[in-house]
């Protein structure tokens, strides 16, 4: 399963960044568990999990991410 | 909670929040268990609270219990001592620690002392929660801990938990408290990304109703050879200079306080019996404070110390703005082990 | 009476300066801090509270302002340092929390002390009120005709401190004049959510002392209503307390979302940002566009110079932290 930024997590253009992972790469997930922390601005948003697994992080804390973008996986 | 996180990555899957989001969900059920309880503060309505402890709440509960205040803190802290002298369990923010000068006659006249001016027939069941620490450069009006300042005070209990899970279980036995609880909380764990967090700060919170005692510290690392206290952000930067030390053959007992008042004089007491060396780590300013309370109710006991206790806290200077005196000034894991080394040279050498 | 023509020149350069000193600021503070947003990071860390939209307020109170008199400010405070004459190089050196700052790098953004000029702001709301009124009737008990001017923002109408400094102020006949900049918000409290009434002018009548309501940001108007209370100040008449209808263009500080505030409401008053409405009523006036480029040439060096000086100087060595805890 992706981890994907949702396309309407802050409505506008232009880049966010993922300010905190909760869980570690190679951790289980459960679904609907909040699995990053983004922000756009100084406003905070949750990306959670689409399901049960174990999570490998793509994208680094700290990188600008956009709307739509992959940013993990989880094998189930 | 570090040592229950580990054990938890490889088993079943946790539940993470941050610190912020544990004191609101803290708050959330609280009130859906009681109307007794609301909210008050400035910036806790839309903005969900300038460090995010109210998030969600105004949307769920309405404007009538989570109620946006006047920058008036005299009043707002004042109506909530009157709130709860009428049955409420009010939940009153005030941002900053810092700002406790406009109004602590509130706090430490008439809210810790309405039980015993009555003699037990009026209690306050208030809490008090407010922001704590520097290290990110806001100057001496919005850096300042001022744990002893409010843990002098007879009738008031302080507490202050160290990651998420003790957060929400603090904030749910600080709301059914019948007595005035100031929980703080520190900047630099409290997840808001604008401010950096602490990643031991983030832990499993379980969804479900669940307290932390107040009054009761916790070994979050067990060790032999050497005592180091914290509190807050105080008990990561132990933890990390415990994983350094080990390497060094000392084993250092992590103690993190979690209540400031009532303070757990037998935890420590139990722990320099059998480490029998000790070292506070506080950032809040050096003189009459935690350190000194800690160390001295651990000299009060018969310990036939190793070597003599120290302290590691930020000096008696009003916390400096430029991050090259800030930083320096502020107790760090290095000094930690700079310290734990010295008072553990037998082992070394 | 309309200010002099060289005094709105002297007004329009220093709301430049001001807005010019605030984008520098801005770029500066965001060294650093991106993608991930940080106030730790960067080489100015903390809040960072911009005044944008609001320099008529300082710039036509101060207008009427000498070295000798007093000013104390808020934690949005750059434009009332720039328009009292507060050390440029020196207050940009503090805000970069280097050597040569005001304080040395002890104070910052929100701490910036310049006694030459007798001004200092804080980042506790309605805390510089009381000191207003001390430094009023020091200059009233030394026999010279200073005065003092606090200003403050609509929130701090509600704070104790606004009532009892009033109150003391015209109890002693202190020649202290109380500045309301009111931009409307108080972090994300609106005015009108947390003010029992609409006009905090209006509160001037429970103490006894005149109140003057400014609209529309106004510089000229400002510049009127200030020139009066300075007057009656000096001359023995006590205090004044004016509200200002002004305008924050900026969020409350640096990183804030903003979600509080109502749609379009941050581009219609940048459509009446007061700097251009002053230039094109200064250029009705007949200033010509030579003088324009002249004064802002003149503004954007000032401003350039200020941030070498803060970026050459060094950092303050550790021990300087010990010093001056006491005098």
């Amino acid at each position: 399963m992706d981890v994907i930024i949702p396309v309407d997590l802050w409505g506008e253009d232009g880049d966010a960044v993922i300010a905190t992972w909760l869980f570690q790469s190679g951790e289980l997930v459960s679904p609907g568990a909040v699995l990053a922390e983004v922000m756009y601005e100084k406003a905070s948003m949750e990306v959670t999990s689409p399901g049960a697994g174990r999570l490998t992080i793509l994208v680094e804390a700290e990188s600008p991410v956009r709307q739509g973008q992959l940013i993990g996986r989880i094998e189930t | 909670m570090t040592a229950t996180a580990t054990a938890t990555a490889t088993a079943a899957p946790t539940r993470r929040l941050t610190i912020a989001k544990a004191m609101s969900e803290a708050i959330g059920l609280s009130m859906d268990a009681d109307p007794k309880v609301i909210v008050l503060g400035e910036d806790i309505g839309a903005l969900g609270g300038v460090f995010g402890t109210t998030q969600g709440l105004l949307e769920r509960f309405g404007a009538a219990r989570v109620r946006d205040t006047p920058i008036s803190e005299t009043a707002f802290i004042g109506a909530a001592v009157g709130l709860a002298a009428a049955g409420m369990r009010p939940i009153v923010e005030l941002m900053f620690v810092d700002f406790f000068g406009v109004c602590m006659d509130a706090i430490y006249n008439l809210a810790a002392k309405q039980s015993y001016f009555s003699g037990g027939h009026v209690c306050c069941p208030m809490v008090l929660m407010t922001s704590v620490g520097g290290g990110y450069g806001d100057a001496g009006q919005h850096s300042q801990c001022l744990y002893a300042t409010f843990a002098h005070l007879p009738g008031l209990k302080v507490v202050m938990p160290s990651n998420a899970y003790d957060a929400k279980g603090l904030m749910l036995s600080a709301i059914a408290d019948a007595n005035p609880v100031v929980f703080m909380f520190h900047k630099a764990l409290q997840g808001m990304g604008w401010l950096g967090t602490v990643p031991g700060s983030i832990v499993h919170v379980p969804s479900e109703m669940y307290t932390v005692p107040i009054g009761r510290a916790a070994t979050v690392r067990p060790g032999r050879d050497i005592t180091l206290v914290g509190l807050g952000l105080t008990v990561h930067l132990a933890l990390q200079a415990a994983t350094t030390l080990a390497a060094q053959g000392i084993e250092a007992e992590v103690i993190d306080l979690r209540s400031i008042a009532p303070l757990d004089r037998e935890a420590i007491a139990a722990s320099v019996a059998k480490t029998r060396r000790l070292i506070v780590v506080d950032d809040d300013y050096r003189s009459f404070g935690v350190s000194a309370e800690v160390i001295a109710g651990a000299c009060e006991g018969d310990v036939d110390w190793l070597s003599a206790p120290a302290r590691i806290t930020h000096p008696d200077v009003p916390i400096p703005y430029s991050p090259a005196l800030e930083h320096p000034l502020l107790p760090s894991a290095a000094k930690i082990v700079e310290a734990s080394t010295r008072l553990c040279h037998d082992k070394v050498e | 009476m309309p200010a002099e023509r060289d005094v709105r020149l002297r007004m329009y350069e220093q709301m430049v300066t001001s807005r010019y000193f605030e984008e520098a600021i801005k770029l500066a503070y965001l060294e650093g801090k991106q993608p991930l947003f940080n106030m730790a990071k960067g080489p100015i860390p903390g809040e960072m509270h911009l005044s944008s939209g609001q320099e008529p307020c300082a710039v036509g109170v101060c207008a009427h302002l000498r070295h000798d008199d007093s000013v104390t400010a808020t934690h949005r405070a750059h434009h009332i340092a720039i328009a009292k004459g507060v050390a440029l190089n020196a207050m940009t050196a503090e805000i970069f929390g280097k050597r040569d700052g005001l304080s040395g790098g002890r104070g910052g953004h929100m701490h910036l002390f310049d006694s030459a000029v007798n001004f200092c702001c804080s980042g506790i709301v309605a805390q510089g009120m009381g000191p207003a009124v001390g430094a009023a009737l020091a200059a009233k008990l030394a026999g010279s005709d200073a005065v003092a001017v606090s200003f403050i923002g609509e929130g701090a109408a509600n704070q104790g401190a606004f009532h009892e400094s009033l109150n003391l102020a015209a109890v002693w006949k202190a020649p202290v004049i109380f500045v309301i900049e009111d931009n409307a918000w108080g972090i994300s409290v609106a005015k009108r959510t947390s003010t029992a009434i609409a006009r905090n002018s209006d509160r001037a009548a429970a103490y006894g002392m005149p109140g003057r309501f400014v609209p529309d940001n106004d510089i000229d108007a400002i510049y009127d209503a200030a020139g009066d209370a300075v007057h009656r100040a000096r001359a023995g008449g006590g205090p004044t307390l004016i509200e200002i209808e002004t305008w924050r263009l900026e969020g409350h500080f640096m990183g804030d979302a903003e979600g509080y505030r109502p749609g379009g409401e941050v581009a219609d008053l940048q459509a009446r940002d007061p700097l251009i409405v002053y230039r094109r009523r200064l250029a009705d006036a007949g200033i010509s566009v030579v003088e324009f480029e002249s004064i802002e040439r003149r503004a954007g060096r000032a401003v350039a110079d200020a941030l070498e000086f803060a970026r050459k100087s060094d950092y303050p060595a550790v021990e300087s932290a010990f010093e001056t805890v006491f005098s």
